[in-house]
Order: structure tokens, then sequence, then C-alpha cells
């Protein structure tokens, strides 16, 4: 496929020493798309985003991940995320003691030089722009990385961090369960504002609704560690409306 | 198997000359005799001794060492001078060798005793003789008598009822030389008296090996508040055993932070007697041993009436084939009705050739309390690694992340914003922090 594309390509990945998960995902997300993946729980979605991300819980055991055209299986987590790949989590894990704005500009600094490390406005201002963008009180950057942080706010410090970060590529599992009606439209704004050419995305969701707000350019469907069925935006009314039984019948799982 | 063997330098010539040195009073030198007996009778610990079966004995042996002398130099090292500036200290005082070297204080409390307990000895007779081995003495260990029987100086503190003494106090202890190190800090805080004391031990490397054995006595009356910092940065030519023990009035309040970070080994054993109704005792400590050192904590929490409160949160790391060994002890009297007791210990276990071994313990004979204890060891959570190398931190600085923040929940309990800034800038110099070591 072309350069600026996100490929999964046959991919086959099961947890290390155990059970089989992903069973031959092939998706492509160009740059410029976004792009919606659903399917029913426990079909593999995050099974797919984290192994994506290089988490070493799993192991691939055919197929390939390519990045503008790169394979990217060798690489560890640290080296993906500074290829521009990012992953929001839909279960973000507490790190104690490390307040947010020391994480983001560690995260930032490890995407310069050595010697070249961000200045202090520019971080700020940089990090001010994103809370602002979130409707976030800016005290939240001194708190340490989700300690005591209600469900919706991990989601919304998974956007800011995207924010900040700006990567190429993101996948956002689930970010929307959990927020409020109000959350939501400003999660979905921080959204719609990373969106341009230079952007592509996979947004992982069970629900119609986020989709109103974050249109998708195209829906895939996953069962069973598989896409069955890719379509337009469309597909996601029709899942919202039917389930996935039909889908399963069509497809034979 | 380990086994210890005595000091020929430890003998009656040796406290007669220090108690003739000073022409000391009768009771002091009936104490030290007294000591030096007890000494004598108290066998070595040895590996099959309960409390010492996971402590790395040879590490802590005195035998051959010679009783510590004046310093070669008595110069303080740029180093210490800037520790000194940083602590924000109205007082301090440095101890080198068996000397003082810099005393400085301009307290402007009413009252306030802040000095050397050999000048203590001479000019605060009375308050010295009653509180001197009242709480740390030959009675307990053999470390604790060796230290009752032969030190020569030390830190003596006296606040005087009502008092509050706003900015903290501290003394700073070094050496130039090895041998058997001897080190005291009596503090007594009157009724309804508050203090802040930051005990530090720390030296530039030098050749020979030193044994440093500390002793801290806390009298703290009814009512009487104080936080207690014990730093122990040694270099790694020294081993350091503290027994840091305190008794609480009525209403008293201790905080109290043991850290341990520099030395070849160290042994921190933290005591507090409840002693007064209502009494509160918090306990905190850190230790990170790296490249073979080899850190052993102890802590008592005596309950010994009713109303007490004690809270003990110890956590360390462990990494580059050390060790660290945590044991701890809640004691609750028959009649200490209405007892609230803590204890948690955590452990960060870096790589596979370190060691960690905790023994969380309870002796409960009160029904109406409320106690707890808990201890975990192991690495660094795998999903909390990979969150952070997912944003793009390289593999070590994720561990540096991890490391840090897992400690700062101890630091963050201390009120004193420059010993826990100090505190995690020495860490991240063990961790290889790039930038940091240049700024101690
Ligand atoms: N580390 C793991 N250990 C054990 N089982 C796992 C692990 N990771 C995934 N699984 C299993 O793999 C399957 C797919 O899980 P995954 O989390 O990818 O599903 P999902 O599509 O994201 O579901 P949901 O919509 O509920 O979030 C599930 O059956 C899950 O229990
Ligand atoms: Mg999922």
């Amino acid at each position: 496929m072309s350069d600026k594309t996100l490929e999964i390509r046959n991919l086959h990945a099961r947890i290390v020493d155990g059970e089989a998960i992903l069973k031959g995902v092939d998706l492509v997300v160009p740059r410029g798309e976004v792009h919606a993946l659903m399917g029913p729980n426990g079909s593999g979605k995050s099974t797919l985003a984290k192994v994506i991300a290089g988490d070493p819980q799993y192991e691939i055991t055919e197929g390939d991940i390519l990045l503008e055209g790169q394979s990217i299986l060798e690489m560890e987590p640290d080296e993906r995320a500074r290829e521009g790949l990012y992953l929001a989590f839909q279960y973000p894990v507490e790190v104690p003691g490390v307040s947010i704005a020391n994480f983001l500009r560690l995260a930032l600094n490890a995407r310069r030089e050595e010697g070249d490390e961000i200045g202090v406005m520019e971080f700020y201002q940089k990090l001010q722009r994103a809370v602002k963008e979130l409707n976030w009180d800016e005290s939240i950057i001194e708190r340490n990385l989700h300690e005591g942080f209600s469900g919706g706010e991990k989601k919304r410090s998974e956007i800011l961090q995207l924010l900040v970060l700006e990567p190429r590529y993101a996948i956002l599992d689930e970010t929307d369960s959990g927020l409020d009606v109000d959350a939501l439209k400003v999660v979905s704004q921080g959204v719609n504002a990373a969106r341009g050419p230079e952007f592509g995305a996979l947004v992982i969701t069970h629900y119609q609704r986020l989709l109103n707000y974050i249109v998708p350019d195209k829906v895939h469907v996953m069962v069973d560690g598989r896409v069955v069925r890719t379509g337009p935006k469309e597909l996601a009314m029709e899942l919202d409306q039917k389930g996935y039984e039909w889908i399963r019948e069509a497809v034979g799982a | 198997m380990a086994t210890l063997t005595d000091n020929v330098n430890v003998n009656e010539a040796a406290i007669a000359a220090i108690s003739d040195r000073y022409d000391e009073p009768a009771w002091l030198r009936a104490e030290r005799e007294a000591a030096l007996r007890s000494y004598a009778a108290m066998p070595f610990p040895t590996e099959k001794t309960e409390e010492w079966r996971y402590t790395q004995l040879k590490r802590f042996d005195i035998a051959g060492l010679e009783l510590a002398k004046a310093p070669k130099d008595e110069s303080i090292s740029e180093r210490i001078r800037m520790r000194i500036a940083d602590s924000d200290a109205e007082g301090v005082m440095v101890h080198k060798g068996n000397q003082v070297v810099l005393k400085q204080a301009q307290i402007k409390e009413q009252g306030v005793v802040f000095t050397d307990l050999r000048t203590a000895v001479r000019e605060h007779e009375e308050l010295v003789r009653e509180h001197l081995y009242s709480v740390v003495n030959a009675t307990q260990t053999k470390y604790t008598a060796l230290n009752s029987a032969l030190w020569e100086n030390g830190t003596f503190v006296y606040v005087p009822k009502d008092v509050e003494v706003e900015l903290p106090l501290g003394a700073f202890t070094t050496a130039d030389s090895g041998g058997i190190g001897l080190g005291r800090t009596l503090i007594v805080v009157d009724v309804n008296a508050r203090l802040t004391f930051l005990d530090e031990y720390t030296s530039e490397p030098f050749d020979e090996r030193l044994f440093f054995d500390a002793a801290t006595e806390i009298v703290l009356k009814d009512g009487a508040k104080l936080r207690y910092v014990s730093l122990q940065n040694w270099s790694r030519n020294v081993a350091h055993m503290n027994k840091l023990r305190a008794h609480l009035g009525r209403d008293a309040r201790l905080e109290s932070v043991t850290v341990s970070l520099g030395g070849d080994a160290a042994r921190a054993e933290v005591e507090s007697r409840l002693e007064g109704p209502g009494s509160e005792s918090e306990m905190l400590g850190l230790y990170f041993a790296d490249e073979g050192q080899h850190f052993n904590q102890f802590t008592l929490q005596h309950h010994a009436t009713e109303r007490g409160f004690s809270d003990v949160l110890f956590k360390g790391a462990v990494r580059d084939a050390s060790s660290a060994t945590y044991s701890g002890m809640i004691v609750v009297d028959p009649g200490a009705q209405k007892t609230d007791a803590y204890q948690t210990n955590r452990n960060l276990l870096l790589d596979q050739e370190s060691e960690v071994v905790s023994i969380p313990q309870l002796e409960i004979a009160a029904n109406d309390v409320k106690c707890s204890h808990g201890s975990t060891t192991g690495p660094v959570p795998e999903d909390q690694r990979f969150y952070l190398m997912s944003r793009g931190l390289k593999p070590e600085v994720a561990e540096h992340v991890l490391v840090t923040g897992f400690l700062h929940e101890v630091m963050s309990r201390v009120t004193l914003p420059k010993v826990a800034e100090y505190v995690e800038r020495v860490v991240q110099a063990k961790l290889g922090v790039p930038g940091v070591k240049e700024k101690l």
C-alpha cells in the first residue's frame, strides 16, 4: 500500500504462550482519515490496539504492521511512539508519584535530540492550550498521572496527551465510554482539533453516539479476531439498530 | 556462617580514658562501666538470632577496628557546607571523628539548649542526667551497649515547655578515617513544645573502613511535637548501625522519617513507645540499595497505653545485586484499648540478582483495637512501564520515573520540602538520571 498509511496485514497474535486472539486482521488507515472500529465485547479490538502499540503481553505469530510502509514489529513501544503512533487506552493505568506535567515534558523531550530539550515557556504554552481545548482546570497538570482520577478524567487525560504529543496516527480505545454528554463533546472536539491531512485515527467504540461527533470516513467491524466487514459511516448506524448477530450470520462466524 | 568476634579495643581502659579526658562526673563513669559490663555479657548476634536472621552480619563486623580518633583534617567539605546552607536550619553542628568541628546557632526562642553532648554534660548536667540512657541504653542490643559505654560526643537538644522552635535544627555527622565511630543524639521536647530536627550522616569516600554506631534518644513530654529526619548517605566504605527510639507522653506526636541511601551496609531500628494516652507516632522510611548495598530496617510500634495512633510506611527499592530487609512489629499491651496501628512495607525489586525480605508482625493483647499490616515486594509493574513507553519514554527513563514515583509517596508526606527534594535528587543520582549527580 501507499506510503501514508497505517496498515495491518494478516495479523495473528496471541497472549505470550497462550491463546490466539487476533486471527488474521487486515486493516488500512490512511493518514488524513478517521476510521471507526466496532465489534462485540471480546472480539479483540483492544488487543489489536495494544499489539499495534507494542504491548509485550502479546506475541505476533503471523502477519505485519506497517507504518508508512515500514514494518514496526521489531520496534519497542517507545520507538513506535516516537515514530508517531499513539494509543489512548481503554483502561489507562495509574502511575503514582509522577505529575502529568513532568511526564509530558519527558515524553516531548524523548522526541527531541539531547541538548535540545523543550523550553519551559514553550512547554507550558503547549500544555495550557491543550488543557483549554478540553475545558479543563489548569491544576490538573500538577496532579499525579491518573492517581485518584475518575473514569472520565482518565479518558480526558488520554486526549490531553494526544493533543500535546501530536501523533501522526492515533488509536482511541473506547475513549467515549464513561464520559458524560458534555465531556463527550469536549473530547470529540479535542479529537476533531487534531484532525487534518497529517493525522490518521482509528476510533474504537460501541456507540453511534460518538460517531455523531467524530464522523468516520470508514467503519470496520471486528468479530472473533478478524475484520469481517468494512463500510461507510452508515454501517455504524446499522449496527446500532440491528446489533452484531446479522453480521455473524452473514460471515458465518 | 558468619560469626562475629569481639574487639580488643573495647575495654575498661578505653572508657576510663574517655571519662578522664573529659573529667566526667561519677554518675556518668558508673553508667559507662555498667554499659560495658552489659556489653561484655551480651553475645554478638548470630544468624540464628531471630532479629538478625536476614542480616549479613559480617558487614557489621567490628573485630580489629580501632576506636574513632580525631579527624585527619578538621575542615568541612564543600558538599556538606552546601547541605548546611540548603537545610534552612537555624542551628547546626558538625561532628567529625570524635570532634565537633562546627557549631553555629542563633536560636531566637527562649531557653532552648542546642549543644554538643559533652558540653551539655558540663553545662546542663541535671537535664542530661535525667534523660540520657532513659530511652536508648545498654540493655537493648550489643550495639546500643557499645554506644552507651563508649560514646565520646553527640548532640543535645532541649526545648522548654510551651516553646515552639520554628526553624529546624540539625546535626551533620561526617568522618575522614576508619575505625569504630560512635554518635549519640539526645532530644528532649518538654510539655507542649515543638521542634524539627535533622540528623544527617555523610562523608566523602576515604580508604579505611568505618563502622558507625549511632544512638538516637527522643523524649517527648505531654503534648510535645517533633519532626525528626534521619538521613544516612555515608560514602560506601561505611557500615552504619542506628537505634532510633522515642518515648511519647500524653498527646505527644512524633513524625519521623528514616532514610538509608549510602554506606556499604546499614541497619536502622526505629522504635516508638507510646506511653501517654492519645499519643501519635508516624514513622516513615525510605531506602534504595544499589551496587551491592545491604540495608536492614526494623520498626517497633509499642502501644503501652490507650488511644495511641501509630503509622509506619517504609518503602524501598533494590538493584545491582543488593539486598534489603524489613521487619516490623506492632505490640499492643493489655489495657492499650482504642489503639490504631498501621504498618506498611513496599519494595521494588529492580533485578533478579537483588533480594528483599519483608516480615510484618503483630502482637496484640488488647481487644478493642484497629491494626493492620501489609507488605508487597515485586518488580516495576509491567503495565505501568508499557504505558510510559507507549508515550515515547525510553525504557531507562520509564524506569527512573517509576522508581522515583514509587518512593515519592514517602517523601510527599515529609513536611520539609528541602529535605524531600534532596532525597529525591540522591535517588535520581543513584538511578543515573543525567545531570543530577553534579547538583548534589
Ligand atoms: N492479557 C490477556 N490475558 C487473558 N485474556 C486476554 C488478554 N488480553 C485479551 N484477552 C482475551 O482476548 C479476548 C479479546 O479481548 P479484547 O480486550 O481485545 O476485546 P475487546 O474487543 O476490546 O472487548 P471490549 O469491547 O469488551 O473492550 C477476550 O476474550 C479477552 O478476555
Ligand atoms: Mg476493549
